[in-house]
C-alpha cells in the first residue's frame, strides 16, 4: 500500500490516475441514472428540484474533469515515456504530487454532497451568478471550486511535466518527427492546457474572492459583470473540449493503424492538424455566448467553422489508413469504429451549433445536450474503451475476455445511441437542458423514455466490463509482450514492463520501431 | 530540439496574429487580453527554447544513433519513491481549506508546503531528478 501511495514510477501514477478516473465515472454514470429516472416520465418527483441540480453539476463535474481529460492524463502518463524510450517521466515527484492534487482535488468536489445545503448545483461551468454567494449559499460551492482549483493547477503541472519529458527525454534515434500520433497528440493537448487552463485556474480564485474577501469581480449590481465570468470561463472551456478530446484521436490513430495492419496513412497531416486544431481552438471560445449579444458572432462563427477542415483530414486519413488493409475487428477496433461514427454526428452538429442562426434556436436545449454528448461520450468514451482493450494487456500481462469485450461493444453503441440520439428531437422540439420535469407535449414523453431505457442498456454495458475485468483477472490468459503486433516502443518492452522501462531499446529509424525489429527485410527494402 | 523551437515559435506566431485580428474584428478589451496574455506566454516560451537550443545536443536528435551508441548519456537520475509528493498535496488542501473558512489551517498549511518543499529540494539533491 504505502509503495503506491508514495511512487513516483510512471506506470504507477498512469493506473492510479486511470483506476481513480473510472471510480469518478462509475458515480458520474450513476448520477446520470438518477436523472434519466427522474426524466423516464413527466412530471415525476423521484428527487426533489434542488437535488436534481445538484445531480446534474456532479454528473458534469465528474464526467469531463474527473474522467474524461484525467483519463487521458493517465494514459499519457503510462504511455509517453515508454511509446519515447524514456525511462521515467523529467519530474517523477511533480507527476505524483500532479495525481495527488488530482485525487484530493476530486474528492473534494464529491464531499459538497455532504456539506450543509448540498454540493454545488449551479451546473459544471458554475455561471455567476449562480454560483455567487448571494444565490449559492451553502458550502458545496466553495469546495467544488477548490475541488476544480486543484485539479487545475494538477493539469497544468502535468502538461509541463509531458512537455519536458518529451522534448528532452526521447531515446536516441527516436526524432520527433519518429514519434507515435499518441505522443504527438499529447504536444499538442499540453500546450493546449498550458493556454487555457491557467484563465481557468484565475477564474476560479476571482469567484472565490467575489464569495468570501467582498470582491464583485462578476457582480454587475457592484459594477462586475457576469460576460466577464463567461468570457474567463469559455476562454477556458471551448480548448478543454479538445484537451478531452485530442488524446483519443491518438488513441484511434494507433488501434486503426494496428488492426488495419498498415502505417498510419498521412503522418504529417495527422500532426498538423493536431496543433491546427489546438491553436484554432483558442480562438472560439464566445460560439458558447452567441445569444448574449455583446460578442463578435462572424469572426467566433467563422473560426469555429475552421475547426472542420483539420478534423475532416483526421478523418479522411483514418479511412486511408483503413483503405485496403487487413482490417481486424478486435474490440479495440470495433470501438475505433464506434467512436468514428459517434463522433462524425457529434462533429456535423458541432458545425451545426457554430452557425449563430441555429445556435439562436437550439442554444441551451436538448439538442446542444445531444451534440456535446456524441463528442465525448461517443467519442471519448468510445475511444477509452479502445484504449483500455488495446493496452490492458501491457499495463497488466494479461488479456480481456474478446467474447465478453464485442458484447460490451455493441451493447454500449447500442444504448449509447438509445440514450442520445433522441435528445437530438427533444431540443428540436424545445426541451430546454437541465430542466427537473417537462410537460407531456409533442413528443417528448416517448422520446424521453427511449433515453432513459437507453441509458438502462448502458448501464448493462459498464456492468460487462467491470466483469470482463474480474473473470480475466482471475483466468490469467497470459497476453505475451506484443499480443496485437504493435508498431511502437511499448510493445518492444515485457507486459508490464519492469522499473525504467526497457533493458534494450531496438534501433529506432522509422515511426514504426518494433514493426521494423519484426521485419527487416520490409525495413532493409525501405532503405531503412 | 529544432522541432520543439519551431513548435513554440509557430504558436507564439499563431498567438499574436489572432489576437491582432480578433482586436481588429471586435474590439472587445476581454478576449483581447486573454488571447494577448497567451501570445506573450507563448513568446515567452519561444524566447527561453530559442536559448535552450543553443546549448542542446539530445541524442533523441541524432537520426542515425542507437542506443548503444549512446550509451554513457547523463539522464540524471530518476527516483522510484518519495512521500513528499502526497504530503504536499494534503498541504496544499489544508491551506485552500483554511483560506476560506479557519484561518489557523491556512497557517499551519503554508507552514507545512514550506517545510515539505524544503524537504523536497534536500531528496532532491541527494537523489536526484525532480
Amino acid at each position: 500500500m504505502m509503495r503506491w501511495l508514495t511512487t513516483t514510477d510512471h506506470k504507477k501514477i498512469g493506473i492510479m490516475y486511470m483506476a481513480s478516473t473510472f471510480g469518478f465515472f462509475c458515480i458520474g454514470g450513476l448520477l446520470s441514472m438518477i436523472i434519466r429516472a427522474q426524466l423516464s416520465e413527466p412530471g415525476l418527483s423521484l428527487v426533489s428540484p434542488h437535488a436534481y441540480n445538484q445531480i446534474f453539476t456532479l454528473h458534469g463535474t465528474a464526467m469531463i474533469f474527473l474522467f474524461v481529460a484525467p483519463f487521458g492524463i493517465g494514459l499519457a502518463n503510462y504511455l509517453i515515456p515508454l511509446q519515447i524510450g524514456a525511462p521515467d517521466m523529467a519530474f517523477p515527484r511533480l507527476n505524483a504530487t500532479s495525481l495527488w492534487l488530482f485525487i484530493l482535488g476530486g474528492l473534494t468536489v464529491l464531499s459538497g454532497a455532504a456539506a450543509a445545503g448540498g454540493a454545488a448545483a449551479s451546473g459544471w461551468s458554475s455561471y455567476a451568478p449562480l454560483s455567487e454567494i448571494a444565490i449559492a449559499t451553502g458550502a458545496g460551492q466553495d469546495l467544488w471550486l477548490i475541488g476544480i482549483l486543484m485539479t487545475s493547477v494538477s493539469t497544468i503541472l502535468t502538461a509541463v511535466n509531458f512537455i519536458v519529458t518529451v522534448f528532452l527525454y526521447r531515446a536516441p534515434g527516436m526524432t520527433m518527427w519518429r514519434m507515435p500520433i499518441f505522443t504527438w497528440e499529447m504536444v499538442a493537448t499540453s500546450l493546449l492546457i498550458l493556454m487555457a487552463f491557467p484563465p481557468l485556474a484565475a477564474c476560479l480564485c476571482m469567484l472565490l474572492i467575489d464569495r468570501h474577501l467582498g470582491g464583485h469581480f462578476f457582480d454587475p449590481a457592484s459594477g462586475g459583470s457576469a460576460v466577464l465570468y463567461m468570457h474567463l470561463f469559455w476562454f477556458f472551456g471551448h480548448p478543454e473540449v479538445y484537451v478531452l478530446i485530442l488524446p483519443y484521436f491518438g488513441v484511434i490513430t494507433e488501434v486503426v493503424s494496428v488492426f488495419s495492419r498498415k502505417p498510419v496513412f498521412g503522418y504529417v497531416g495527422m500532426v498538423l492538424s493536431a496543433f491546427a486544431i489546438a491553436g484554432l481552438s483558442m480562438g472560439v471560445w464566445a460560439h458558447h455566448m452567441f445569444t448574449t449579444g455583446v460578442v463578435d458572432n462572424p469572426f467566433f462563427a467563422g473560426v469555429s467553422f475552421l475547426i472542420a477542415v483539420p478534423t475532416g483530414i483526421k478523418f479522411f486519413n483514418w479511412a486511408g489508413t483503413m483503405w485496403r488493409g487487413a482490417i481486424q475487428l478486435s474490440t479495440p477496433m470495433l470501438f475505433a469504429i464506434g467512436f468514428m461514427l459517434n463522433f462524425l454526428i457529434g462533429g456535423i452538429t458541432g458545425v451545426l451549433l457554430a452557425s449563430p442562426p441555429i445556435d439562436y434556436e437550439a442554444h441551451d436545449s436538448y439538442f446542444a445536450v445531444a451534440h456535446f454528448h456524441y463528442v465525448i461520450g461517443g467519442g471519448s468514451l468510445f475511444a477509452i474503451f479502445a484504449a483500455l482493450f488495446f493496452w490492458f494487456p501491457k499495463f497488466s500481462g494479461i488479456r480481456l475476455d474478446e467474447r465478453l469485450g464485442r458484447a460490451f461493444f455493441y451493447t454500449m453503441f447500442v444504448g449509447f445511441n438509445c440514450t442520445f440520439l433522441p435528445m437530438h428531437f427533444m431540443g428540436l422540439e424545445g426541451m430546454p437542458r437541465r430542466v427537473y420535469t417537462y410537460d407531456a407535449v409533442a413528443h417528448l414523453p416517448i422520446l424521453n423514455l427511449i433515453s432513459t431505457i437507453g441509458a438502462g442498456i448502458m448501464a448493462i454495458g459498464v456492468l460487462l466490463f467491470i466483469a470482463n475485468v474480474v473473470i480475466s483477472a482471475r483466468k490469467r490468459v497470459p497476453a505475451g509482450d506484443d499480443p496485437w503486433g504493435g508498431y511502437t516502443l511499448e510493445w518492444a518492452t515485457t507486459s508490464p514492463p519492469p522499473e525504467f522501462n526497457f533493458t534494450k531499446l531496438p534501433p529506432i529509424r522509422s515511426e514504426r520501431p518494433v514493426f521494423d525489429l519484426h521485419h527487416p527485410e520490409l525495413t532493409a527494402k525501405a532503405g531503412r | 530540439m529544432k522541432t520543439g523551437v519551431g513548435l513554440f515559435t509557430s504558436s507564439a506566431i499563431f498567438g499574436i496574429v489572432i489576437a491582432t485580428a480578433y482586436w481588429f474584428f471586435s474590439h472587445d478589451y476581454a478576449g483581447v487580453f486573454l488571447l494577448g496574455l497567451m501570445a506573450a506566454g507563448l513568446a515567452f516560451a519561444t524566447i527561453y527554447a530559442v536559448a535552450a537550443e543553443r546549448e542542446a545536443d539530445l541524442d533523441g536528435d541524432d537520426p542515425n544513433l542507437t542506443q548503444p551508441q549512446a550509451a554513457g548519456e547523463d539522464m540524471g537520475t530518476f527516483t522510484t519513491a518519495s512521500p513528499w509528493p502526497i504530503l504536499m498535496a494534503c498541504a496544499v488542501l489544508v491551506t485552500l481549506l483554511g483560506a476560506i473558512w479557519f484561518p489557523f489551517l491556512l497557517f499551519v498549511g503554508i507552514v507545512a508546503m514550506l517545510l515539505i518543499l524544503w524537504r523536497l529540494g534536500a531528496e532532491s539533491s541527494r537523489v536526484g531528478g525532480a
